[in-house]
């Protein structure tokens, strides 16, 4: 090498170890990160949104940044309050409305996202920031190796032949809480917003019978793997179990009707993409986006022009039979007295298993 | 003063010196990673939230007030102290003899620990997994004991199901405190003993145990301190039924979001902590 | 009193004594020998593999340790590091459950008799290492044992201390009359103190007998040497009772033998004198030609090392004054009293 000195070399040499976050760099101007739940959710998003979105929008990259729970997402942009590392939020609207409540998330209004007129009014929650994206529903799981015949009822977690075999997450686990409500109904309670008393007495009666209040790592792998009979959980993952273990899983949603969870898609405040962060929230709330979805993962759609075929219909909660059995809950007014009913069922449920 | 005593006195002053510039790095690093989070800790506990968890900006004592004037809280705290207390017991019961065993091995000594704390290797995540695996309704154990036509007592989902995780996931720790205090204990003391007249049992309890009385402090806080503040393995162990403050400032954090509450109790923790370390000092002294 | 060995585990074999009541032996040896091993088959910290020990008639071998009364003084001393020396010395009193009261009248007077009063109430960490020496041995006589075993108590002492302690040992055993066993491996110290001495080597018996015996008469070749330095020579019986060495003639204290002989001569019991002197050996006397080859002075001795026939031979005279009458080289007449040379024949010396 004749011509080339020393400082060259050693020029040339930086510029090849340099030249990844060069390329990078250029491509940061239009970069944004969603944050949503990790584990299957993560996996089939990214496949029916995420990747198609990068493919129509080629000058946007998204990063998905997994998270088990809605609460661990809010809680990585309060510590990152002063200088924000996620542009939008996929969580349980009741995580949202607090996030919003400490300005972490911008309220987003139609002029700003013109798809929001495309979804169905339930969609549109007054007092939290974004729009939800998923419905989805609690469901009864069960062994279909334990029951002759699918259960139909509510009421058959109070059969006794099930004792001990049963794994419910308790509150302040929000799966506990609609528990609650759906309690409260078949107890005769009344309005929840007024007293859940009947709802934790019927409750107190199932107490005995539950195996665990914590079940690990989560009530599907319980019911799954034999740990448990019965248990209770989302529609969306309990279907997802199911099809892959389905002599060894199955989920119901009894006659009495169910809980809804809601999903909604928060624009956090301070993003520095605002423009493509919004970008991205109009294609995941699209009918087109919101189709391939749910014929992966089996949440309801919230746009109306979502159009689903009947297989994948069939195993989300919106059948119109199944939404005529809904049991009405206001989220929003339920997280006021999430810890009330935490400590109701720490004192009269909990302990008397 | 000679000249020697002042040299000497230099020689002291330059020591010193050198001495405060060695610990600078690691007080700076303590600072950074352990004053400054706790003084963050104990300032989150004098913010508040609202019932959706949302903080509210601005300092005071609500939050505490709530925490003290409620009874649930004192009987967790009480419960928090008991079962690690009892679970640090049964640790220091299972270990003595392990460790005094190990201690006075002459033959492949150096395996003997490393097997002894060779669990340590493993997390303890997926030790109490096998603990799931061993307890659980249709595990080992209890299929062991309907195979003598026994019913099998519920041994997961509760106290006891924390308190057999929780001892074996720390008996490592205990057995490492204990030899490390076996050091002052020779063999020749106790043949001293009985050549004095003293039995077997009173040779332990005149000699051994005295001697061995510091490495038993030493891991009986060690797992104390351990004990109360897992809060993995009373989750996945006490199926929702054992709440214990490490557990509850979990729940507080991460799944309530109420971190004013999670930072009241974590200030809780390290009180009984220094309470706990208070006593070790007091009883180390005694022991001396 | 009487311990009776019969054959034991490779580290002590076939050894048999007994024990007089106020008797100070001695168990000498080199290390290894198997002394420290018998102290603990006494005291009952090792089991005998087979024999029997008996105390008083009584036989002890199955006894455990803490039914035996023996008071040991270890080497390490073994004080209760977590115990004042009180406490120290009241341990065996309190096992024999005896009276509180008592208990402190005896603790003081066991301190007293080792001439550590006012130390009570320290720990032993506290006191130098011949303060601890005299706790450990105040606490092994306050409990006023059948037999007093001292296991190499003087090996961890500085020497001027370590004469001392010696003397003291002795007086206080004589003044209580205390058996006693006293393992060591010095023989300076055992036969300064002890009445007998029990010569071990490799687990067996050598020779039992007073430090004189010992001395002067050892049964084998390696009790002559390990009590004192000496010389050897090779040599052969001859019918007349002589013993031809090289071209020399020697006479030895035993009358005659057969085949090959050692011949041991103390450096000290060997005269010197400028050669061609008159005189020639004699019944009493024995007479070697040398040629003296290095002087060492080391002091209140001088050593010559003296070629002869035989052998190199080592001399060790007193030094009398400055002034020393042999130069290297010199001619010099060896002379030695015929008592003073030990024989052994060739079967003895194994």
């Amino acid at each position: 090498m004749p011509n080339l000195t020393r400082r060259k070399v050693l020029a040339l040499g930086a510029l090849g170890v340099a030249a990844p976050w060069l390329s990078k760099a250029s491509a940061q101007e239009r970069k944004i990160t969603v944050a949503a739940y990790s584990d299957i959710f993560e996996d089939i998003y990214k496949r029916t949104v995420i990747e198609p979105f990068m493919k129509a929008n080629p000058g946007i990259r998204v990063d998905y940044m997994g998270m088990p729970t809605s609460a661990q997402n809010l809680g990585m942009l309060r510590a990152q309050k002063a200088a924000p590392q996620i542009d939008v939020c996929i969580m349980d609207v009741v995580v949202a409305k607090a996030g919003g409540d400490e300005n972490i998330y911008k309220p987003v209004t139609a002029e700003q996202l013109p798809v929001m007129k495309e979804l169905v009014p339930a969609a549109l929650i007054q007092g939290v920031p974004g729009p939800a994206v998923t419905f989805d529903a609690l469901v009864l799981m069960y062994a279909p190796g334990k029951f002759p015949s699918p259960p139909t009822s509510w009421k058959e977690l109070w059969d006794k032949k099930h004792a001990g075999r049963i794994a419910i997450d308790a509150p302040p686990n929000l799966v506990g809480v609609g528990l609650t409500l759906i309690a409260n109904k078949l107890a005769g309670g009344g309005d929840y917003r007024q007293s859940i008393d009947k709802g934790i007495q019927l409750l107190a009666e199932m107490a005995p019978l539950v195996q665990t209040w914590d079940p690990k790592p989560n009530p599907y792998a319980a019911v799954a793997n034999g740990v448990v009979d019965l248990g209770v959980g989302y529609n969306a993952r309990a279907q997802t179990i199911s099809k892959q273990n389905p002599d060894r899983m199955a989920a119901v949603m009894p006659e009495e009707g169910s809980i809804s969870q809601i999903n909604t898609i928060n624009l956090v405040n301070g993003s520095k993409q605002p423009e493509a962060a919004l970008q991205f929230m109009s294609y995941a709330l699209s009918g087109e986006a919101q189709s391939r979805f749910t014929e992966e993962l089996s949440y309801v759609p919230t746009n109306k022009n979502a159009s689903i075929s009947e297989d994948a219909r069939k195993r989300t909660a919106t059948t119109p039979e199944r939404m005529a059995r809904m049991i009405d809950v206001d989220w929003i007014e339920v997280a006021k007295f999430r810890d009330k009913i935490t400590e109701q069922w720490r004192r009269n449920v909990i302990s008397r298993s | 003063m000679t000249v020697s005593a002042l040299e000497a006195n230099d020689a002291k002053r330059g020591g010193r010196s050198l001495l405060s510039a060695l610990l600078l790095p690691i007080v700076l690093v303590n600072i950074l990673v352990f004053v400054a989070p706790v003084a963050n800790l104990a300032a989150m506990s004098f913010r508040s939230a609202a019932a959706t968890g949302a903080m509210i900006e601005g300092f005071n004592l609500s939050t505490w007030s709530s925490l003290i004037s409620d009874a649930y809280y004192w009987s967790m705290l009480w419960r928090t102290v008991w079962i690690g207390a009892l679970i640090t017991l049964v640790a220091l019961v299972l270990s003595y003899p392990l460790a005094l065993f190990v201690s006075r091995a002459t033959r492949a000594k150096a395996l003997l620990i490393v097997l002894c704390i060779s669990p340590l290797l493993i997390s303890a995540v997926v030790r109490t997994y096998g603990w799931m695996v061993i307890l659980g309704d249709q595990g080992f154990l209890p299929a062991m004991l309907r195979s003598f036509n026994l019913t099998p007592p519920r041994l997961i989902n509760n106290q006891l199901g924390v308190i057999i995780g929780m001892t074996e996931i720390l008996m490592p720790y205990m057995i490492l405190s204990l030899l490390s205090g076996f050091g002052k204990l020779d063999a020749t003391l106790e043949q001293a003993a009985e050549t004095l007249g003293a039995g077997p049992f009173t040779v332990f309890r005149r000699i051994v145990l005295p001697l061995s009385m510091p490495g038993i402090l030493l891991g009986c806080l060690l797992c104390f301190v351990l004990a109360v503040s897992s809060f993995i393995t009373p989750k996945m162990l006490g199926g929702g039924r054992v709440a214990l403050l490490a557990t509850e400032i979990y729940d507080q954090a991460i799944v309530t979001l109420n971190w004013p509450v999670a930072a009241c109790l974590s200030v809780l923790i390290l009180i009984v902590f220094g309470t706990a370390l208070l006593f070790y000092g007091q009883l180390s002294k005694i022991v001396e | 009193m009487e311990k009776r060995y019969g054959s034991f585990a490779p580290s002590v074999a076939d050894l048999s004594f007994s024990l007089g009541q106020g008797e100070l032996l001695g168990l000498l040896g080199p290390s290894g020998c198997g002394k420290t091993t018998t102290l603990r088959m006494i005291s009952g910290l090792v089991q005998a593999t087979s024999g029997t020990i008996r105390v008083g008639g009584q036989d002890v071998t199955h006894l455990p340790t803490y039914r035996r009364n023996m008071g040991v003084m270890f080497q390490s001393y073994a004080l209760f590091p977590h115990m004042t020396i009180a406490e120290n010395v009241a341990f065996g009193l309190q096992m024999r459950k005896v009276r509180k009261p008592d208990i402190a009248t005896r603790v003081a007077s066991a301190l007293a008799m080792v001439r550590l009063d006012g130390v009570a109430d320290r720990k032993p960490r506290e006191l130098s290492g011949g303060q601890q020496q005299r706790v450990a041995l105040a606490r092994a006589l306050v409990v006023e044992p059948d037999i007093l075993l001292l296991d190499e108590p003087l090996s961890n002492l500085d020497a001027k201390l370590r004469d001392n302690m010696r003397n003291e040992i002795r007086e206080i055993q004589q003044r209580l009359r205390m058996t006693t066993v006293f393992v060591t491996h010095d023989q300076t110290e055992a036969m300064a103190i002890c009445d007998r001495i029990v010569v071990m080597n490799r687990g067996k018996l050598e020779q039992i007998g007073t430090p004189l015996d010992i001395y002067e008469r050892p049964a084998t070749p390696m009790v002559a040497e390990f009590v004192g330095r000496i010389n050897r020579l090779e040599g052969q019986w001859r019918n007349d009772g002589a013993i031809a060495v090289g071209d020399s003639l020697i006479r030895a204290n035993a009358n005659g033998g057969t085949g090959r002989v050692l011949i041991m001569i103390r450096p000290h019991r060997i005269d010197l004198a400028a050669a061609g002197e008159p005189g020639a050996g004699s019944p009493e006397e024995n007479m070697v030609a040398g040629t003296i080859r290095h002087i060492t002075y080391v002091g209140d001795t001088l050593q010559y090392a003296v070629a002869t026939a035989g052998g190199l031979l080592q001399v060790e005279k007193a030094t009398s004054s400055a002034t020393d009458p042999f130069q290297p080289g010199d001619s010099v007449a060896l002379r030695w009293k015929t008592r003073d040379t030990l024989s052994f024949s060739s079967e003895a010396t194994g």
